[in-house]
């Protein structure tokens, strides 16, 4: 699905897409590669900051494909014109809005394995992937979704979800 | 047979942590690698002194949100 905020950047050998919609501020990809992925710079992906293997490398970590990869010459029509059009305003992982994450795939039902996995990002959020519920203390449903990520440093403004605020106040898990 | 997986519940505690029931896997630097039945708190408010789990601090320092 097409969005206006998509953006792609291409080193000439292959091009990243991003798609802010999909983003949960996992923060993997900054975590991973800074030289690339870098929310406060514009724009925020360089592609001349690593070696497209450990672009590729960092683009296949991100856990909901709001980063994704082609090389050039697997492109459509559409996204090789679509180079030339990355000059408007871009959003970054923390300027998106929360919540926009849309349910993709549907969950197959498994007796074996945990219905749900929660993973404790180092100085970031609680990254929730599977078959699970948010609710309030009443028991009232906010949210279904297959992936969520919950704020652990307390200042998030999309509460009770992450918005990329512990980056910016330095939020760390030292005790 | 239900094949359906039973869902996690995790409840908001407002002004305070939050609560994870069902069967779910708790991955995490520096944490046993455990799936469980039992009920965890993990802290919300950012000052627990053993995160990624709640202790109380959220009363102390007013957790408001």
């Amino acid at each position: 699905m097409s969005d206006s905020r998509d953006r792609q950047y291409t080193n000439g050998e292959i091009t990243v897409f991003w798609k802010p919609a999909k983003c949960i501020h996992a923060t993997t990809c900054f975590r991973e590669l800074i030289e690339v992925f870098n929310p406060g710079r514009r724009p925020w992906v360089n592609m001349n900051g690593a070696p497209t293997r450990r672009i590729i490398e960092v683009v296949n970590k991100c856990p909901t494909q709001a980063l994704e990869w082609k090389r050039n010459e697997d492109l459509s029509p559409e996204e090789q014109e679509a180079q030339f059009l990355n000059t408007k305003e871009e959003l970054t992982p923390e300027t998106l809005p929360q919540g926009a994450a849309e349910p993709e795939n549907e969950v197959v039902p498994d007796v074996q394995t945990p219905s749900a996995t929660l993973k404790i990002m180092p100085d970031g959020p609680i990254v929730v992937e599977g078959v699970f519920s948010v609710v309030d203390g009443d028991g009232t449903t906010l949210r279904q979704t297959p992936m969520t990520s919950i704020c652990r440093c307390g200042k998030s403004h999309s509460m009770p979800y992450c918005d990329g605020t512990h980056r910016k106040i330095g939020f760390t898990d030292e005790k | 047979m239900n094949m359906e997986k039973e869902k996690v519940r995790l409840e908001v505690i407002k002004g305070g942590p939050l609560r994870v029931q069902g069967n779910f896997r708790l991955v995490g630097k520096d944490l046993p690698d455990g799936t469980g039945e039992t009920d965890i708190y993990l802290c919300r408010c950012g000052g627990s002194s053993r995160k990624p789990f709640c202790d109380g601090t959220h009363k102390r320092t007013g957790f408001a949100e």
